[in-house]
């Protein structure tokens, strides 16, 4: 729990050393207090936490593994913000507060107890991205990025909200636990708005997690605000997502399973065919990432779909695996940005004369996407598709194999551009921490593909 | 650390140091390449060597008789209720595997000595190659399905980059669709894989296993598991062994290839530099062949003796399909393309009449294809490499203008067509044999499928005839003057490279008890899997 407070404490410091000009202090420090919030976490590992502050939260397994994700993830991001923050506005420790903000609000999420508590965590979350979405406040796309994005989490909040109210309204209770006690009572008979608040809770967390036919936000706004903002929203503000969800899932309506699986079904096949298929067509580097995500999205939403024993490992492995690769394509697409002014497909041509090292880390990128054996993906894929098959999805496992492949399409757009397209680009000078951010992502998504052993023994 | 391990996984060190060494080495890498390969075709011929036959060396289903076998647990996951998933790093040979491992040795050596032509980025080229030599290796070894399914994934990425960028004018499109026809069969076999995984189980641990030897005794089934031989479990309607053998079938005929999953091969072939259209002919297409035999036909054995029928229709179209395009092609190149898909339609002729001849028949096949195929594409490669053209009607008599070339020509020409005296003879004889024997013996196959086959060896004979004639004899003339210059006959490298092949495609038509021998022991076994 001190990990949470960690984070709190640090973004407040984080906006004090602004206020007194301390610019170079504010990235060792922010980094150092995400270290320091990550070894708290790791150090609950197992301890077998019972709930705290009256059932509010229970820091179990499930939440140190994905905050401690989520915190590596954010690190890396941090990482990559040398020097980007300070180009794009003048108010930089803003930044660091606000995704620490956010982040804190991330711990909430996935170390919840009590529905209010979701409420809140997705709050903190979310009112933070607003402001960073339109950070840029002189540019027309950041602003509309922003303005779509807090209407359209508005109204999914107030959905998500409807369905606590209900949920509420039948149970009687917010606690996780009581909830799930109550569902286990009923085998029959469970109050109709019950249902009702369940339906309305999957739609507030779909809009969360970007998944069809909620989407229509994603691609626009993760086109429009700042590329670093984009990376950690579609890593860290996904995961975390999914993390609600599934906890949410497993502890309170796995009986309830013949009811809400059907309609997840549709919107997992939805999401996946939406987002490889417009992926398809785009030429917009950024924009075919934006829809990347919603197909991945889909293929954690099999997970909970076929929601047992293993979804929590598949998940944990298919978010570790995306987390690592986002952060390499959009640090790749950040140094080619600055260096061409666009993030066309064409901007990468010739890539592989001129760095090998960015291509080659892109590369593997590109193919843990596409979920190529040996590489993290590969891995997350293949768990997934195990936790569908091991319940009989076998049409829903076809579909996405089909979506895989289309994948391998436009993820291997850009591989072409770069080994199979000359260019006479200069070579574009990568700073030193982004040569580390691109080398332990690197290293983290061939080691999880070879040997994953080192995480899917977690749980 | 076995040997096999050594064989697998040399090459990828030797790799790591090609990346590793500055680029001004970057004439030494080509020698690296081939230092690789005369440690591989070492080893391969002492394992070769010490390879044993007889009743416990069987192989196929039979675990414990897997010879050189290396055992390290992989990748373990406690996954509640069904127990823990178990991948292992299982690796053995067979009499399948042990003379493909060979000929692979050989042809990646060939391939080695050949790659003198590639002229630019020679780092990313040989690493690249070593990567393709490491997952070749591991993909003829590996016992577990998981093991293959990775290895056998790994061989395309390197291809992928070594058609697309130091291929021919269309290469960016030969590329993917290699890429996209390769994945869509596996990514389709892989769901069948994770299918046989929850069907079945490990008799020693209890756990479900990725084992293939495992999955081949049906007792080791879960009674209601979705590929169980007892539960006739269906899928969307359609027996559910039924579909997995079709499926795994598919994603092999595709790399085999059989008509109608072969369009990839000729784009491929014509676009890829010498040295990757050899290691395509050479061992890619016998890949498929394995994993035909090796998964397709041992896991699902009652399917497959179901659909003989079907796969021996499947061998004949391809054998006579291809013989008739090939006579129909200009491009050189072309041409040996589709002649392999006519003679590897042998193979699958062999396979489906489930006799000892016809099997050792499509195994002889395949490994003598792997050199004769692996000649043809390196005597294109002469050509080419001197006057960047393979159209046919631009050459005309160079017989007596090269010679030597034109003696391996007509060995390489009159080998394939199947002369007597040659490899090729004998395994196509023995697919036919095995194929006209099977109406009396099982049934399975009609007569008139052989009858037909046989008619694909005279069609070689008519498109390999013509070319030699078209090419090769006749008044001395090419297209342009100056080409007269540039075809000189082989250097001492290029008879070098010439020469082993032409002797095992003799040595092997002579004396074929060399492979016979070896095979016969698995191949009986084998045979038992469908009684």
């Amino acid at each position: 729990m001190s990990t949470l407070i960690v984070i709190s404490i640090l973004a407040i410091v984080v906006l004090y050393l602004g206020l007194f000009k301390a610019k170079q202090a504010l990235l060792p420090i922010s980094v150092l207090g995400l270290v320091a919030a990550l070894a708290l976490a790791i150090m609950e590992w197992n301890s077998n936490a019972a709930p705290i502050f009256s059932g509010m939260m229970h820091f179990d397994n499930f939440a140190v593994a994905f905050s401690s994700i989520c915190i590596i993830t954010t690190i890396l991001v941090f990482l990559l913000s040398k020097n980007y923050f300070e180009k794009i506005s003048d108010n930089v420790a803003e930044y660091y507060t606000l995704i620490l903000f956010a982040l804190s609000g991330i711990i909430v999420m996935v170390s919840y107890h009590n529905l209010s508590m979701l409420f809140v965590g997705l709050e903190i979350m979310s009112v933070s991205l607003y402001i960073l979405a339109g950070i840029k406040r002189k540019d027309f796309a950041s602003n509309e990025a922003a303005l779509k994005y807090f209407l359209m989490g508005a109204f999914s909040t107030g959905f998500l909200l409807f369905g606590i109210a209900l949920i509420y309204g039948a149970s009687k209770s917010f606690d996780l636990a009581v909830i799930a006690q109550y569902v286990i009572d009923r085998p029959t008979g469970i109050d109709p708005i019950f249902y009702v608040g369940l339906v309305l809770m999957i739609v507030g967390l779909c809009f969360k997690v970007g998944a069809a036919p909620f989407h229509f936000w994603t691609p626009d706004v993760y086109e429009g605000a700042p590329t670093l903002i984009t990376a950690f929203m579609s890593t860290v503000v996904k995961i975390a997502g999914f993390a609600a969800f599934l906890r949410l899932f497993s502890i309170c309506f796995a009986p309830l399973q013949d009811f809400w699986m059907p309609t997840l079904l549709v919107i997992t096949i939805l999401t996946l065919f939406v987002g490889n298929i417009t992926a398809l067509y785009q030429t917009n580097f950024k924009r075919m990432l934006a829809f990347s995500s919603i197909s991945h999205a889909g293929y954690m939403l099999f997970a909970i779909v076929a929601l047992g024993a293993a979804s929590t490992n598949a998940i944990f492995i298919y978010a570790a695996a995306y987390a690592v690769s986002s952060i390499t394509a959009f640090a790749v697409l950040m140094l080619v940005k600055a260096k061409t002014g666009s993030e066309n497909f064409e901007d990468f041509n010739g890539l592989a004369k001129s760095n090998p090292f960015l291509a080659f880390a892109l590369t593997v990128a590109m193919l843990s996407f596409a979920g190529i054996p040996l590489t993290a993906g590969f891995i997350g894929k293949f768990f997934v598709f195990n936790a569908a098959l091991a319940q009989y999805h076998t049409w829903l496992v076809a579909i996405a194999v089909v979506n895989a492949i289309i994948g391998v399409f436009y993820y291997f757009k850009v591989i072409v551009a770069m080994y199979f397209k000359d260019n006479q680009t200069k070579q574009i000078a990568t700073p030193a921490y982004f040569n580390f951010v691109l080398g332990v992502s690197l290293i983290i998504t061939l080691v999880l593909g070879i040997y994953p052993s080192f995480i899917t023994n977690l749980f | 650390m076995g040997l096999l391990s050594i064989l697998i996984f040399v090459p990828l060190l030797f790799g790591l140091t090609i990346l590793l060494l500055p680029k001004k080495y970057s004439q030494s890498y080509k020698y690296f390449t081939v230092a690789v390969a005369v440690i591989q075709l070492a080893i391969t011929a002492y394992l070769y060597c010490q390879f044993q036959t007889g009743a416990a060396f069987t192989g196929v289903n039979q675990l414990d008789s897997y010879q050189f076998k290396e055992y390290l647990p992989w990748i373990r996951l406690d996954i509640g209720k069904f127990g823990a998933l178990q991948i292992d790093y299982l690796l053995g040979v067979d009499g399948f595997s042990i003379p493909l491992l060979f000929l692979s040795a050989l042809v990646m050596l060939i391939a080695a000595l050949s790659s003198w032509e590639i002229k630019e980025n020679h780092k990313g080229y040989f690493s690249l190659m070593m990567l393709l030599n490491t997952a070749i290796m591991g993909v003829f070894c590996a016992l577990d399905i998981f093991l293959f399914y990775v290895f056998y994934e790994l061989m395309l990425l390197p291809l992928y980059f070594l058609i697309g960028i130091w291929g021919g004018v269309r290469r960016e499109y030969a590329a993917i669709k290699f890429f996209l026809y390769t994945l869509l069969g596996s990514v389709f076999m892989l769901l069948v894989i994770a299918g046989l995984y929850f069907s079945v189980i490990d008799p020693l641990t209890g756990n479900h296993t990725f084992n293939m030897v495992h999955m081949m005794n049906p007792q080791n089934y879960v009674p209601d598991g979705i590929f169980s031989f007892l539960a006739h479990q269906d899928i969307l309607g359609i027996p559910a062994r039924l579909l997995g053998f079709i499926v795994v079938f598919i994603a092999f005929a595709i790399k085999v290839p059989i008509v109608p999953f072969h369009t990839w091969l000729p784009d491929a072939h014509v676009e890829a530099p010498t040295p990757i259209s050899i290691i395509l002919a050479g061992v890619l297409l016998k890949v498929g062949g394995y994993g035909i035999i090796r998964i397709a036909y041992s896991i699902f054995p009652d399917v497959a003796l179901n659909l003989s029928f079907y796969i021996g229709l499947l061998g004949v179209i391809s054998i006579l399909y291809g013989a008739m395009v090939a006579l129909a092609q200009t491009d050189l190149k072309r041409l040996i393309a589709y002649s392999s898909v006519s003679h590897m339609g042998f193979v699958l002729l062999g396979l489906a009449s489930l006799t000892s001849e016809g099997i050792s028949g499509a195994m002889m096949q395949m490994i003598s294809h792997g050199f004769l195929s692996v000649m043809l594409f390196f005597i294109v490669g002469v050509v080419y490499n001197r006057v960047h053209d393979r159209y046919i009607y631009n050459f005309r008599g160079l017989a007596t203008h090269m010679p030597i070339y034109t003696g391996f020509v007509m060995i390489a020409f009159f080998a394939s067509l199947g002369l007597p005296g040659f490899s090729a003879f004998i395994a196509e004889a023995f697919s036919l044999i095995g194929a006209f024997n099977s109406e009396s013996v099982n049934g399975l196959i009609p007569r008139w499928m052989a009858i037909l086959g046989s008619f694909g060896i005279l069609l070689g004979a008519a498109y390999l005839l013509w070319t030699l004639q078209r090419m090769f004899f006749g008044q001395l003339r090419v297209k342009e003057e100056n080409w007269l210059i540039k075809l000189k006959d082989l250097n001492v490298r290029e008879i070098l490279t010439l020469v082993p092949l032409a002797f095992f495609a003799i040595l092997l038509g002579v004396i074929p008890s060399l492979v016979f021998n070896i095979i016969n022991t698995s191949v009986n076994q084998f045979i038992l899997l469908f009684t």
